[in-house]
């Protein structure tokens, strides 16, 4: 059973720290003040273009093998094989930042106006990813409110194309999901359209399941960490609190 | 009157600075007092994305800093690019650029597009979702010496290799060379597919490009 929720664009802004990250600008740097306004100009196009929306379909972890699998062609090591079979609960999810964000990017490059055009597409990768943490979250409280605080809970996400889980696998949970209901498709390279939308399983799981070491086959040729900062906010968090909290 | 050194000077700094208009209007001064057209690009507008490059490979400024130049180059080149035509001056190169067959993320290969056009190259960007043969044919009829193919995706760099296959068999290898990029692309992967080369980004892509050009040039 889907439902869907849609987010205001304005909740779904990225932290300019990450917009900035996305656009190669170093932690330390001053960031120049006609930057600072391309990047105000950035959010009030993207507000005014984004319809946030995501889908959750819930779904027993024996059902997930099949999905998970996919074609047959995870790594071996993957982490999610391991992490998937410990959940107390999953979900399958997509979210996307609609159709309306992309084409206004495109606009902005043929209008030669290249370095808003790029800033609106680093605000609107941030904010597809914050989505998908904000789902993370919503998953969490449905959990919490129905079955009360389990002791040390955490929800995370893990998307086809990462950590061992190969990008094909998005064919399957396509099948499952149903995304065409908050209008993103998939391509036959796995490509889903519109371009800024996320896709894969949320996990519930006790913390120490999501911990892991990095160091696998695939992570050498990895672009983007992303799971650092993740694994470092979960080994800092405390109590029952989710590591995006 | 302004001189004309210094005339291009001003066009350069203003480039710089990523002033658009001011960059028209100065290009259009120097037009007006008749500097040749490949002097006002090669001694205002390439002069001053030199220095915008050099800037940006030494962290000393910004992606936006050097897009907002590129916006002003592309400022001036508007009004000198009729008058190019027109005389009939060929460019520094050609290159024949997209992104591949299944893949619709165009965000890296437009910088790469915008940069090379700022270093002086002709680009015939063919956008994005590109067949392979298009990228070849496209080359063999406009004589464009390079092609350049990016993709963000593991499952599309298998048509990267089919381009560099499709010009092994028409024997267009040793005319036309091949740059490849984008987030999964390695040095190791284009070596792999057969790529004469590999940007790293967009910066980095110009001077393979024009490292491609001077073997070629050598050759």
């Amino acid at each position: 059973m889907s439902r869907t929720v849609f987010f205001d664009a304005m909740d779904v802004i990225p932290d300019r720290a990450d917009v900035f990250d996305h656009q190669k600008i170093p932690d330390e740097a001053e960031i120049p003040e006609h930057i600072e306004r391309l990047l105000e100009e950035a959010e009030a196009l993207f507000i005014q273009h984004a319809h946030p929306a995501g889908i959750l379909s819930e779904l027993e972890p024996k059902d997930f093998k099949e999905i998970f699998e996919g074609e047959g062609k995870n790594a071996e090591d993957a982490v999610v094989a391991s992490i998937y079979p410990q959940a107390d609960h999953l979900a399958l999810f997509a979210a996307t930042m609609g159709h309306e964000v992309s084409t206004q990017i495109e606009v902005l490059f043929a209008q030669n106006e290249f370095a808003l055009g790029s800033m609106l597409d680093s605000v609107a990768s941030q904010a597809a990813d914050r989505t998908s943490t904000m789902l993370e979250k919503a998953f969490l409280d449905e959990l919490r409110s129905r079955e009360g605080n389990a002791e040390d809970r955490v929800v995370l996400g893990y998307s086809p194309g990462y950590c061992g889980w190969h990008i094909t696998g998005q064919k399957k949970l396509f099948d499952h999901l149903g995304p065409e209901e908050i209008d993103i498709a998939l391509n036959d390279s796995c490509l889903m359209t519109p371009l800024k939308s996320v896709s894969g399983v949320l996990i519930a799981a006790p913390r120490e399941v999501h911990l892991f070491d990095v160091g696998f086959s695939y992570c050498a040729s990895c672009q983007h960490h992303s799971c650092l900062p993740r694994l470092e906010r979960l080994r800092e968090a405390g109590g029952t609190d989710s590591p995006h909290d | 009157m302004v001189a004309r050194p210094e005339l291009l000077e001003q066009i350069s700094d203003a480039l710089q600075k990523g002033e658009d208009e001011r960059v028209g209007e100065l290009t259009r001064s120097a037009i007006e007092g008749e500097i040749p057209p490949r002097e006002i690009l090669d001694g205002g507008l390439i002069a001053g994305m030199n220095v915008i490059g050099k800037q940006f490979r030494d962290h000393q400024i910004f992606l936006p800093d050097v897009l907002l130049a590129a916006r002003a180059m592309y400022a001036g080149m508007d009004l000198l690019r009729p008058l190019f035509i027109e005389e009939g001056i060929p460019s520094i190169g050609k290159v024949v650029l997209g992104t591949v067959q299944g893949d619709l993320h165009d965000i890296g290969k437009n910088l790469v597009g915008i940069m090379l056009r700022g270093a002086g190259f002709e680009v015939i960007d063919l956008g994005k979702d590109v067949p392979p043969r298009t990228f070849v044919e496209t080359a063999e009829a406009e004589q464009a010496n390079v092609i350049g193919m990016s993709t963000l995706l593991t499952t599309t760099t298998p048509v990267m290799e089919q381009v560099t296959d499709l010009l092994s068999q028409k024997g267009l290898n040793s005319s036309i060379r091949t740059i490849v990029g984008g987030a999964p692309v390695t040095s190791d992967l284009a070596r792999e597919i057969g790529a004469d080369s590999y940007g790293y980004d967009a910066a980095n892509a110009v001077d393979c490009v024009k490292a491609l050009y001077d073997e070629l040039n050598a050759g």
